[in-house]
């Protein structure tokens, strides 16, 4: 039960709305984050809080991608296929990835580490060819870089070349200054 | 009707000038005046989404076309609905619409009554352009009885809208986005509902169908007939779909009968009952201890035979009549003049007497009248409303449509008292749009009416010109409340003297209030005194006699309310008069060219006694089942066993049947005509659909044959005939129009009442009954409805057994988890009566400490009730009772 | 190199600048908070930001002291302040940075709109994918919390307003105001029928003004420096101050430049972005994000303000410039973002929703190699029955790059059918509708 092990933070989301099915894709993520998908008992339970039915927890849950009612890969990779990304390279991303881990768009590896999905435009055009996975950005995706993001999740589960807070083009470093 | 203040506006269609009132949509004010729009996604019911673009219209000065459905009509508005730009839309529209529809119009049910069909033949070419691949959802399995067929959807989302809007059980789950949004209940699970149909008869296409009827027929080879359900009090129009001898489908057009054109399961899904294969085809006669076949002939010839012989040695008093308030009033009138005339007997009961005779009696007594004073127009228009006891979901499926319109819509105030957890489930649940609710379970309904009452005088919302002059009145229900604690009714209730307060507020605060009580209170031990004291209530706020304002008990069989009026039951001559009144007497002795037999009949339970000691030798039971309605206590079986003559006229072999000298087998009320009169008393004419089964004949001619064979003929060519007499006794009596005539209250019966007619009985009716508490490790075991059945004829419904099939305990999880008990666990459940297996279902809207079984398997359970009789109404009460759980293996 | 001064990316040019509450306080950060709130009325505020000629940056365009200015005046509710952070256009990237560089600025521009329309609750809409984003956001809540600048008694002023971040879950369309506000109400996004507006009957049906990121962080600055300065900035009177420009595709410096309204394409892309990757000519440029129209080398001295790119035939939407070089085929990007917005399309309105399917299925045979004559016309006729018939503008803007693209270059999609033809390869192969995953 969602309820018993994150009582305080389910509290905490549906203090925030006046109308309690607000919290819906807010309780959504949280039982995403437990499980890594959404199980029919985590609607149930998430229906039960809110006052709603299953149903109308389903037809919300179904209509946002980034929801996953089904188990995906430890690390979902995204690579954006939209149109600024694909004019600098983003099919070719898809083409790395699929060579060196043997998955194409929509497929996980065997061991169950990736997923990888083909999707639309995640607000980092400046900065393309990129790819998210889970939660980070990787940007300005080189075939070297996409190398060591994928050696570094296999070994270490995290990459420092994830993105930090969001600036391009960065402001030419004046001298005397790092 | 709420009253009509909203200003006009005048606008032009297509040249035509129309005034409308302010708010009407452009689509509505097209219609006035004969201007159809196409649309697929709006439907008046429901609150415009304008999805389907398919009804756009030019209007003037706007720049873009408009959706007519979701346009208010303005002052001046010029619209135009076939020029060329707005022809262009639509058929463009209609293009997009079609793109990815299968166009299996040869193999869908809907051909022929499909809105795209219709449209498509208005509007495109022959040949589509759309020569891509269509998209095709996998075929998925729904339900038991309803069947979709995705790839026609033109997600108009008028389902899901209904489900939502105005059912409030919101089952129906869009899913997906774009070309692939589908409609789904949740995850894989088939759909789990109210199954009232209302998605099957909104979907304008054919993706959404019945399971009963799938690929039987083509809608031009049906036969239709408007008749009106039989299965509740709510009195519902259906049409019947026939082809040659064969049921295939009901439904009920937008804006028919009383309904509206919503239906519940049991009116949707039910109608197989009268075409199950077990129905009585012949008439039976026992020989040799065995029913064996015989022709009509013998079956009348033996009944007339033996009841002459009875009547000439112990005379007409010794027989006894019970019919059952599903029969017409034709057979109702029939059957009472048959017992007093041509028997000779008063012993003369029906089904009315289990409860609704409660409600009636109070009316009576108190206003004068014994129908409501209000109608489901002053529901919808109420804006408060009280509910005791109804669980009115499952019991009066229409008329809680009507109060969920009256919230939902139209923001009415609700008020309460139900033995009701609120809770999301498969079905609504009317708790759950209480502004005040109150959890009480069935047997303290009374205590908490008494809460309210307590809290109207502790708030001073006695109306002032009242308390001036009926001080008498008024203050011998002040010192009677004073004398019950708020410690004793929070004991008893649950609920303190501040939500009491703030309800009886709400009550008094409104225009327009309606009480409505059901089952819960009507059929209860204070089923009587309950009702007294909600029209008690009414008279206190000022409201009784009030336009909009009333009492309404709710009837539970269809034709509970014809019953009386047709004086089907000991205390009632037609009318209904009082059987002690003399001035009637001689008018209805005078019109039937006889005499009356005495006052003072037996009623229901009394005639069983009479049986059990061996003074009533002979009885006629028209579609009752007292042996397996009525407690063991009663004895029933034993009693009807000492009879020389039980006659059953039936359509199964029951279990009372089966103990007949002489079985015949009547039609279903969809095999004959006559009239029904719902729980507002609207009396509405039921039409035949089908021929009767097999040998099967109208319970009324059975009435006329036996009569003329007794030697006291009542002869009658059509049912329509009887109608003709009963309207010289009643006068006006028969369907008129649309809505019910309503009565109004009787000024001089509530003078009466306030002067002294309250005094014989107040104090008893205002104690707080204090019931022993229920022994530990028990729970409160109650008789219910469910929303599924209707007594036991809806159990021979292949539709409705597929939903439930069988009887279960229905308890709340705590109390599951008190007994260990997980769903569909096997149980006995015992007192000191006896004890019964059955299965438990999980249900949270239970309160806890209680648990419901459905009456409609209740031979299982029956003996464990025990039966109190009113003493003014002789109601039978016998819903309750406490039970200790345990599982077996 | 930029002439100009920044408002809205000053802040974080600075090095070492990190966006924390010290750091915004120490260039003046909340000064126009403690400035306005109780000291000036708020129909003040509103009268300035009208005054300052400032116009949403979400796409539309809409006067912002306007939109604010059709709140019921009398109604005695609660109201709602969202934050459209949604930020989905393709090509468009500007929000993010703003709010994961500078917070503060966006939050003090939440608190002022919240004090002008007598809001007591916002809500940050943000797109669930930017989940750094929205905990720098919620971390910046957090400090400016603490300093007594959101939550009860503002500063001592007595006044309330709380911010919340409410991210959204995969879907484009929760950028239009009204599936915004469906959204955050926990149901599918899908636009609402207009009227009535937000502004009558916004989240909970009460009234509710949706601001973009953008729009929101120029009200300090404006409150600051007065209406009249912001009105003197850029190409006034129509589209006064700056715009963060996303610029993106073939050019050597893609990324955030903001400048005053009312430069040319050609200043963007040669002076600020450094000019073509590889020095190829620009062969077309989408001005506004993917719903706007593309443009070709014809348009390069339009000037980037709302009249003149409306007046092109394209729109300033979202500010995002994607730029092309020649030897891209214009039918594989229209085809590209045609996919795009079949993705996204709600589902709603029939013609957007069947439209979009059969749209995508067509570009895809052309592109393919499988087109037909007949089809150019099917495209065109599509679009225009698309286009003004839905409830949202999702419509119109899912057929402008194939309407576009077809008026522009014609000729490439003509002699990618001509080689179908040639290859008599006409039949369609059943390629499927489905959506993929
Ligand atoms: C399909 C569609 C998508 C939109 N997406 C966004 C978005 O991602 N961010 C945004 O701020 N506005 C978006 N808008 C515009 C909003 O509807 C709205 O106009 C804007 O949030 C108002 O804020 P503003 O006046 O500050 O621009 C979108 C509009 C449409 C029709
Ligand atoms: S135009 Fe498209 S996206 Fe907008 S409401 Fe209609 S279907 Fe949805
Ligand atoms: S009927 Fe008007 S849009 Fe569907």
């Amino acid at each position: 039960m969602l309820k018993d092990k994150y009582g305080k933070e389910i509290e905490d989301i549906l203090a925030r709305y006046p109308v309690k099915r607000s919290a819906l894709i807010p309780l959504l993520y949280v039982a995403q984050r437990d499980q890594g998908y959404v199980t029919e008992e985590a609607m149930t339970e998430i229906a039960g809080i809110l006052k709603l039915t299953p149903p109308q927890v389903y037809e919300t849950i179904t209509f946002y991608t980034m929801f996953n009612l089904k188990p995906v890969g430890t690390f979902h990779i995204q690579v954006c296929k939209s149109l600024m990304c694909a004019l600098v390279g983003s099919d070719t991303v898809i083409g790395w990835i699929k060579s060196k881990l043997g998955i194409g768009p929509g497929e996980t590896t065997a061991d169950g580490l990736f997923t990888l999905s083909a999707v639309e435009c995640l607000a980092a055009c400046g900065t393309a060819p990129m790819m998210q996975i889970n939660d980070d950005y990787y940007e300005r995706l080189t075939e070297e870089k996409v190398d060591r993001i994928l050696a570094d999740l296999k070994t270490a589960g995290v990459s420092q070349l994830k993105s930090g807070p969001y600036m391009w083009p960065l402001p030419v470093t004046v001298k005397g200054e790092t | 009707m709420p009253d009509t203040t909203t200003p006009t506006v005048r606008l032009t269609i297509d040249g035509i000038t129309v005034h409308v009132p302010k708010g009407t949509l452009v689509i509505e004010a097209a219609r006035r005046v004969g201007v159809m729009i196409p649309h697929f996604c709006y439907h008046p019911k429901l609150k415009p989404d304008a999805n389907c673009r398919m009804c756009l219209v030019e209007i003037e000065k706007m720049p873009k076309l408009q959706t007519a459905c979701s346009t208010p009509a303005e002052e001046g508005m010029n619209v135009r609905t076939a020029t060329t730009v707005v022809n262009d839309a639509h058929k463009s529209v209609l293009e997009f619409i079609l793109a990815n529809h299968p166009l299996d119009c040869p193999v869908c049910d809907q051909g022929g009554r499909c809105d795209l069909q219709d449209f498509s033949h208005q509007y495109t070419p022959t040949t589509s352009r759309f020569a891509e691949t269509k998209r095709v959802f996998p075929k998925d399995y729904f339900s038991p009885l309803i069947e979709t067929q995705m790839n026609r959807c033109v997600q108009c989302l008028r389902c899901v809208r209904y489900c939502d809007e105005v059912m409030d059980v919101k089952a129906l789950a869009p899913t997906g986005r774009g070309t692939m949004t589908e409609i789904k209940h949740f995850g894989p699970h088939p759909l789990d509902c109210e199954f009232c149909g209302g998605c099957v008869q909104i979907c304008p296409v054919g993706a959404i169908t019945s399971r009963l009827s799938m690929y039987e027929y083509r809608p031009w080879m049906l036969k239709r007939v408007d008749t009106i359900c039989g299965y509740c009090g709510d009195g519902c129009q259906i049409t019947v779909q026939t082809k040659g001898r064969e049921l295939i489908e009901v439904n009920s057009a937008h804006g028919a009968g009383r309904n509206n054109g919503d239906l519940c399961a049991r009116g949707f899904f039910g109608f197989h009952a009268a075409a199950h294969p077990e129905r009585l085809t012949h008439p039976l006669i026992r020989r040799n201890g065995v029913l064996v076949q015989a022709t009509w002939e013998e079956a009348l010839e033996f009944v007339a035979d033996q009841a002459g012989k009875i009547k000439a040695a112990h005379g007409g008093q010794s027989f006894g009549g019970l019919i059952s308030g599903r029969c017409t009033n034709e057979e109702l009138y029939l059957f009472q003049k048959f017992m007093r005339m041509t028997i000779g007997t008063n012993d003369v009961d029906s089904s009315a007497r289990y409860g609704h005779i409660n409600g009636v009696q109070a009316m009576r007594r108190v206003q004068g009248t014994h129908r409501w004073t209000v109608s489901y127009d002053d529901i919808v228009a109420a804006d408060v409303l009280l509910l005791v006891g109804t669980n009115v979901t499952e019991t009066s499926p229409i008329t809680g449509l009507k109060v969920k319109e009256a919230v939902k819509k139209r923001h009415a105030a609700l008020v309460t008292l139900e033995g009701l957890e609120p809770s999301i489930e498969s079905i609504s649940n009317i708790a759950n749009l209480s502004r005040h609710h109150f959890c009480v379970p069935t047997p303290l309904l009374p205590s908490a009416v008494l809460g309210l009452l307590k809290a109207l005088i502790d708030e001073n919302l006695v109306q002032p010109d009242l308390m001036r002059q009926q001080p008498a009145y008024v203050n011998a229900v002040t010192d009677a409340l004073k004398r019950i604690s708020w410690q004793d009714i929070q004991t008893a209730t649950d609920y303190d003297a501040v939500a009491f307060a703030e309800a009886a507020k709400a009550l008094a605060g409104g225009r327009r209030l309606v009480v409505l009580a059901g089952q819960g209170l009507l059929r209860s031990a204070n089923g009587y005194g309950g009702s007294l004291n909600l029209l008690d209530l009414l008279l206190l706020i000022g409201k009784l006699d009030q336009p909009g304002c009333g009492f309404a008990p709710l009837a539970e069989e269809n034709n509970d309310q014809g019953t009386i009026e047709m004086g089907a039951v000991a205390e009632f001559l037609p009318g209904p008069c009082d059987i002690t009144s003399r001035p009637d007497r001689d008018r209805i002795a005078s019109v039937w060219g006889g005499e009356l037999p005495p006052n003072g009949g037996a009623s229901l339970v009394g005639m069983l006694d009479r049986a059990g000691a061996g003074t009533m030798k002979a009885l006629f039971v028209v579609g009752e089942n007292p042996v397996a309605s009525l407690p063991a206590q009663v004895r029933a079986e034993e009693s009807l066993r000492k009879l020389d003559l039980l006659v059953c006229q039936e359509l199964f072999l029951t279990e009372t049947a089966a103990l007949a000298h002489v079985v015949l087998p009547a039609a279903s009320s969809m095999e004959k005509a006559g009239t029904f009169t719902n729980t507002e008393g609207h009396v509405q004419a039921v039409r035949q659909a089908i021929e009767p089964i097999g040998e099967s004949r109208p319970d009324w001619e059975v009435f006329v044959a036996l009569s003329s064979l007794i030697g006291t003929p009542l002869e009658y060519a059509e049912s329509r005939d009887i109608l003709k007499e009963i309207r010289s006794l009643i006068s006006g009596y028969g369907s008129l129009g649309p809505s019910p005539m309503l009565p109004r209250v009787d000024r001089t019966t509530v003078d009466r009442y306030l002067a002294d007619g309250y005094r014989q009985d107040l104090d008893e009716r205002y104690r707080l009954d204090v019931q022993g508490l229920r022994p530990d490790g028990t729970v409160q075991l109650e008789m219910v409805q469910s929303l599924f059945h209707s007594g036991k004829l809806s159990t021979r419904s292949k539709g409705l057994m597929q939903v439930e099939g069988a009887g279960a305990l229905r308890m709340n999880p705590h109390d599951a988890a008190r007994f260990a008990l997980k769903d569909g666990d096997r149980i006995r459940i015992s007192n000191t009566r006896g004890e019964a297996t059955t299965t438990v279902k999980i249900v949270n809207r239970i309160p806890r400490g209680c648990a419901w079984f459905p009456d409609h398997f209740g031979q299982t359970t029956m003996h464990l009730f025990e039966c109190a009789i009113d003493p003014v109404t002789h109601a039978p009460s016998m819903r309750t009772t406490s039970v200790s759980v345990m599982r077996v293996a | 190199m930029p002439q100009h001064e920044l408002i809205l990316l000053k802040n974080m040019m600075q090095p070492g600048y990190t966006g924390s509450l010290a750091d915004y306080e120490r260039t003046g950060g909340y000064q126009a908070l403690r400035k306005t709130l109780g000291k000036t009325a708020p129909a003040d505020v509103t009268a300035a930001v009208r005054k300052s000629g400032l116009r949403g940056r979400g796409g539309a365009g809409f006067p912002t002291g306007v939109k604010w200015g059709f709140l019921p005046k009398d109604y005695q509710g609660p109201r709602y302040l969202c934050c459209n952070a949604d930020e989905s256009e393709p090509g468009t990237f500007k929000d993010r940075q703003l709010m994961e560089r500078d917070p503060h600025q966006v939050l003090e521009g939440i608190l002022l709109a919240c004090y002008a329309i007598g809001a007591e609750s916002a809500y940050i809409y943000i797109r669930g994918e930017m989940v750094l984003g929205s905990k720098i956001l919620e971390h910046a809540i957090g400090e400016a919390r603490a300093a007594g600048y959101i939550g009860k008694n503002i500063l001592g002023t007595g006044l309330n307003v709380d911010i919340w971040v409410h991210r959204g879950a995969g879907a484009y369309i929760c950028g239009e105001e009204t599936a915004l506000l469906e959204s955050l109400e926990g149901k599918r996004g899908l636009p609402r029928i207009k009227p009535p507006f937000p502004a009558t009957h916004g989240l909970y049906n009460k009234p509710t003004v949706v601001n973009n990121v953008e729009t929101l962080a120029n009200l300090p600055h404006i409150l600051n420096r007065g209406g009249e300065w912001f009105a003197s900035i850029g190409s006034p009177p129509k589209s006064t101050g700056t715009r963060v420009f996303c610029v993106s595709g073939h050019v050597k410096r893609p990324g955030n430049y903001e400048v005053p309204m009312g430069i040319t394409v050609r200043e963007l892309v040669y002076e600020h972005a450094g000019g073509m990757r590889s020095d190829k000519p620009i062969k077309a440029f989408i001005p506004g994000g993917a719903s706007a129209p593309f443009l070709t080398p014809a348009h390069l001295d339009v000037k980037l303000d709302f009249e003149s790119v409306a007046a092109a035939g394209s729109m300033l939407g979202s500010g995002g410039v994607t730029v092309m070089e020649e030897g891209t085929s214009m039918v594989w990007a229209a085809l590209r973002l045609m996919e795009f917005f079949y993705h996204e399309s709600c589902g709603k309105c029939s013609p957007c929703r069947e439209g979009s399917s059969w749209l995508v299925q067509i570009m895809r045979r052309i592109v393919a190699k499988r087109g037909r004559m007949e089809d150019l016309e099917t495209l065109s006729d599509l679009c225009k029955n698309i286009a003004g018939r839905t409830v949202c503008a999702f419509g119109d803007a899912e057929v402008a790059p194939i309407q576009s693209t077809l008026k522009h270059w014609r000729e490439e999609y003509a002699s990618l059918i001509r080689e179908a033809e040639a290859a008599n390869l006409v039949m369609p192969e059943a390629a499927g509708a489905r959506r993929e995953s």
